[in-house]
């Protein structure tokens, strides 16, 4: 559903899909593949961050200071790099999950005005 | 914040590329596998898992790119690309790059060399402390022009006035004589007064420096001190660690040192190396009859600088001078007279400002270096325009290239920036070898100029400042800007179409846009015609001063300078001395003729005084004192009368002997023979007895002055005279020194040791600026002529290799290979021509500015211009001669086909 490739819809998904990672990893530290797991599931299937835009977003995260990265070791002893959200990045993600509601709120005042 | 970050772990990233790929291959793997074990475990076949993973995953390979994309350093990236296609593009074609480079290290190097000169000379401030409170003292009088060699008593009388100069200090170079292990030995150093070293601010390196106490009138009734420099220190004392109050015999008087100055001080005239500073107050003890202090207000020898008060400027300093200048006349001379004349021609004292220090060397060589620094500027731009050129035709046989990058999406920018890329890594590289070559020319030109000195060492620092570097810096700048923009300006501004159709065809709009690479080959070629019409002028005026009638046959003559002031003997018995000595010096084999002379012609030795007839006015005549045998050894002709001998002393009457001039002078249209001339104002009479052929005595360019010749057997001056004893020998001459000394050190062992110089190098040393400015000129003009032709070359082959189908196309239609060569040959030659025309122009204009070098030569020589242009015309003819004869050879078939 969101694929990389609609980005002409421009920042909004790409600034969604950050957002999500963001929240993702409040939880505690985590690899890609489980960032997307959890989004998957958390959303009851609805939402499927393809890889495509998963890494892109994680990378651009980890550029612009919001997630470090380490490298450790999965469940099953893989080596895998391991995200987690820096000061800068739990500060990002209460300003966006707050216009987020904002924005949400204001498409539902929208759409249930007859 | 969030971008400085950004740009840190990119730049972080631009030196873990590899890590950072395997760690992102590593990361997409790791979330492939575990797609893997989800599939397997939801009961996907195994089979089908990996088509599964692909479906879902996508392509890793395109994913890994544009992870990679997120983490470049977009600028530094192209940066390295385009460095290293640069790079890649000059190693395939490496005659031109070693064209290219040669021109530039040429160019830039030759130039950084004479800058350096120039700043050593010119521009350099002293190393002390706040160098540009210094100003340098000079005086008035009559002619506009200040001098700058102070009488004794006027600077004594400025010493104590402190309104302007918190210090006032004079200084003057000697050669003293040091008495060594078993003879004296001639040491440079300076006479100092007493403010000198407080004036420089810079602290001994041992002990103490010389102070206002040393520096009063009869010397230091402790005794008197000397301060040694650190070199002088090493070599003499061999830097033994107790050199404080060890003892020196300078000039017959004993000296204590005081102190050591470091290496980095070099007093106040930056073109000396003292090795010693002696008080100045010591002079009238060690010079003794020949003191200089003595001779008060008319003996002008001192150079004065003062540090100015703290906030006065040096234009106050001159200001506030005025009113001084009188009343320290008055102070300084006692005579009335003198006093009056100097005030009904305003004699006044002047400040200017002293930050680079002083010397007199200055004068001599600001002029030629400037000429050579321009002809220098233009051998560069030449190397530019070159170079330009040379890239334009070769940007025009890449067009297609360009044209199709153009089209495939990349910006006009890029393709300049890379093309920019490709003269800037010229430039680079071509300055820094030029800037590694340039301290080892410079120091060889230094030398070269510089050895006119004599026995006076001259030291030129030309050792690299920062001002130096940036002006190899801005010239490569420059040099890459005008070699780079302008081609890559020009390849990238065509239509996209024309560019793809063209190829090799030869159209109108070529021809028109070939104008601009025509005209800077042009302006090249008239370039290098100014250049070699000014070596032509330069060299031709040399051969003529070399040419000039001397007056005497410097071939085969040798001087041997002698000092005798400071040993025992005196009058008669040192007049026996330097007898024998030439007597046992004739013996020598090789040797023809032995005489002595005080003074040698053409080496800055001077000396004059005012004689009259009876009755008649004073007029001034250069002087010299010589033994018998003088003008046969010299070969001056002997026009009328006798030579000296031994026996013509005071008590047979005083002699003279006149050149011609001086006999035209003072009796015109009589014979001089016989007649009395009296020296002014003593009155004293001598009879001439003799009149030669002039001789020149200054310098090669001045005409030869009226001169009189007194005998040695007949001396009246004051103090024991030295004499340099002129020697004409048949085959080589160096022998004659070791035997020169050897008889002197048994002779007269106390006296330093002869100084032997031929007398043509003695002519070589006092033209030395003229003879550098020639070998330059034609050096320069040597190399733009080659570079020239080069780029002429260069720019045909490329324009004849693109025309390469034109021209099968027209031999296919029956043009003969004469008619290809001259249609090729015709190319160049309207350049040739044009730049020729505008050249010679433009050298009668500028060839004005040369004209106070030249000597007996015309700056409009005609031959000069003829020459020049001819070899023009040769070089421009070879330069095109290659590629005509190589179009000549063009197969049609294959040529229609190459495309």
């Amino acid at each position: 559903m969101i694929r990389e490739d609609k980005n002409d819809n421009g920042q909004l998904i790409q600034g969604t899909v950050e957002m999500l990672v963001l929240k993702a990893l409040a939880r505690g530290p985590m690899h890609g593949y489980g960032v997307a797991e959890w989004i998957e599931q958390t959303s009851q299937q609805v939402l499927r961050v393809e890889e495509g835009a998963l890494y892109p977003a994680l990378h651009r995260l980890e550029l612009r200071g919001l997630l470090s990265a380490n490298w450790g070791a999965s469940d099953n002893n893989r080596r895998a790099k391991f995200y987690r959200l820096t000061a800068e990045g739990k500060k990002r993600l209460d300003t966006e999950s707050s216009r987020w509601a904002r924005l949400s709120a204001a498409v539902a005042f929208v759409m249930q005005a007859s | 914040m969030a971008k400085m970050h950004e740009f840190l772990l990119r730049f972080k990233a631009l030196f873990a590329k590899r890590r950072m790929d395997r760690e992102m291959a590593e990361e997409l793997d790791f979330h492939q596998a575990m797609l893997r074990e989800k599939l397997l475990r939801q009961g996907v076949p195994e089979a089908s898992v990996e088509g599964a993973t692909r479906r879902v995953f996508g392509n890793p390979v395109r994913w890994h790119e544009r992870l990679r994309e997120l983490w470049q350093f977009r600028t530094l990236e192209n940066l390295r690309r385009d460095v290293y296609f640069s790079i890649r593009l000059l190693r395939r074609s490496p005659g031109f790059t070693a064209v290219a480079l040669l021109t530039l290290v040429l160019g830039v190097g030759a130039n950084t060399a004479i800058f350096s000169l120039i700043n050593g000379l010119l521009l350099r401030p002293l190393p002390v402390p706040h160098a540009e409170d210094l100003a340098v003292l000079g005086m008035i009088q009559g002619s506009p022009t200040p001098r700058y060699s102070f009488p004794a008593p006027f600077f004594r009388s400025l010493e104590r006035r402190h309104e302007v100069f918190s210090d006032a200090f004079a200084f003057e170079q000697n050669t003293f004589q040091v008495r060594g292990n078993s003879n004296n030995e001639n040491i440079n150093g300076q006479y100092v007064s007493g403010q000198f070293f407080r004036a420089l601010q810079t602290p001994a390196l041992l002990g103490r420096t010389l102070t206002t106490e040393d520096d009063v009138a009869g010397g230091n009734p402790a005794g008197l001190a000397v301060v040694i420099s650190e070199h002088f220190w090493r070599s003499w004392f061999g830097g033994a660690s107790d050199v404080l109050g060890r003892k020196l015999q300078i000039d017959n008087t004993m000296l204590t040192v005081a102190g050591v100055m470091p290496k980095s001080f070099i007093g106040a005239n930056p073109l000396q190396l003292s090795e010693i500073f002696v008080p100045l107050s010591a002079e009238p003890i060690l010079e003794g009859a020949h003191s200089m202090t003595a001779a008060g207000h008319h003996g002008w020898w001192l150079t004065v600088m003062g540090r100015l008060q703290p906030g006065v400027t040096v234009e106050q300093a001159n200001a506030a001078l005025l009113p001084m200048s009188m009343p320290i006349l008055h102070e300084a001379v006692p005579e009335a007279a003198w006093i009056a004349r100097a005030e009904k021609q305003h004699f006044r004292f002047t400040a200017e400002p002293g930050s680079k220090g002083f010397t007199y060397i200055r004068f001599t060589f600001r002029k030629p270096l400037m000429a050579v620094f321009a002809m220098c500027g233009g051998v560069l731009l030449l190397a530019c325009l070159n170079l330009a050129s040379l890239l334009m035709a070769r940007g025009a046989a890449r067009e297609r290239e360009l044209a199709t990058r153009l089209a495939m999406g990349a910006t006009r920018i890029r393709l300049i920036q890379r093309l920019l890329m490709e003269s800037l890594l010229i430039a680079l590289i071509g300055t820094m070898i030029g800037l590694a070559a340039a301290p080892f020319v410079s120091r060889a030109l230094a030398t070269m100029l510089m050895s006119g000195g004599g026995a006076r060492a001259v030291h030129l620092d030309t050792s690299l400042d920062f001002r130096v570097f940036a002006f190899a810096a801005l010239a490569a700048v420059v040099a890459a800007v005008l070699i780079g923009l302008l081609p890559a300006l020009q390849a990238t501004s065509r239509n996209l179409h024309d560019h793809i159709k063209d190829g090799q065809h030869a159209t109108q709009a070529h021809e028109r846009r070939r104008v601009l690479p025509k005209a800077m080959m042009a302006a090249e070629v008239g370039l290098a015609l100014m250049l070699a019409v000014g070596a032509g002028l330069l060299s031709t005026s040399l051969v003529r001063l070399y040419r000039t009638d001397i007056g005497f046959d410097p071939k085969g003559l040798v001087n041997i300078a002698l000092k005798t002031d400071k040993q025992a003997l005196d009058g008669e018995a040192l007049l026996g001395l330097y007898k024998q000595y030439g007597e046992t010096l004739s013996h020598q084999p090789g040797v023809r003729s032995v005489s002595f002379a005080r003074t040698v012609p053409l080496s800055n030795m001077e000396w004059d005084g005012d004689y009259k007839v009876a009755g008649g006015s004073t007029h001034n005549s250069h002087v010299n004192s010589v033994a018998p045998a003088y003008f046969q050894t010299m070969r001056i002709p002997l026009l009328e009368g006798r030579d000296y001998s031994w026996t013509d002393t005071l008590t047979t009457g005083r002699k003279i002997i006149l050149n011609q001039t001086a006999a035209k002078l003072y009796f015109p249209g009589r014979n001089a023979i016989g007649q009395n001339i009296l020296s002014d104002p003593d009155n004293k009479s001598y009879e001439v007895i003799g009149v030669v052929g002039d001789a020149k005595y200054d310098d090669l360019r001045t005409p030869a002055p009226p001169t009189g010749y007194l005998p040695i057997t007949q001396n009246e001056v004051k103090g024991k005279p030295s004499y340099t004893a002129v020697v004409r020998v048949d085959g080589p001459a160096g022998p004659l020194a070791g035997a020169a000394r050897s008889i002197a050190a048994q002779m007269a062992p106390d006296i330093p040791a002869p100084v032997m110089r031929t007398m043509e190098s003695v002519i070589d040393a006092s033209i030395s600026s003229e003879r550098v400015m020639a070998l330059l000129s034609v050096f320069f003009a040597g190399c733009a002529l080659l570079v020239t032709g080069i780029g002429l070359y260069g720019t045909l082959a490329y324009a004849t290799a693109r025309r390469t189908s034109e021209i099968g196309i027209r031999m296919a239609l029956g043009a003969r290979r004469a008619q290809v060569v001259r249609m090729v040959f015709r190319e160049n030659s309207i350049v040739a021509v044009a730049g020729s025309a505008l050249g010679l122009v433009a050298a009668v204009l500028a060839s004005r500015a040369l004209a106070s070098f030249l000597y007996s030569t015309s700056a409009r020589d005609p031959w000069v211009m003829v020459v020049a242009v001819a070899a023009v015309v040769v070089i421009a003819s070879a330069a095109s001669l290659l590629p005509a004869l190589r179009a000549a050879r063009i197969e049609p078939m294959a040529a229609i086909r190459h495309e």
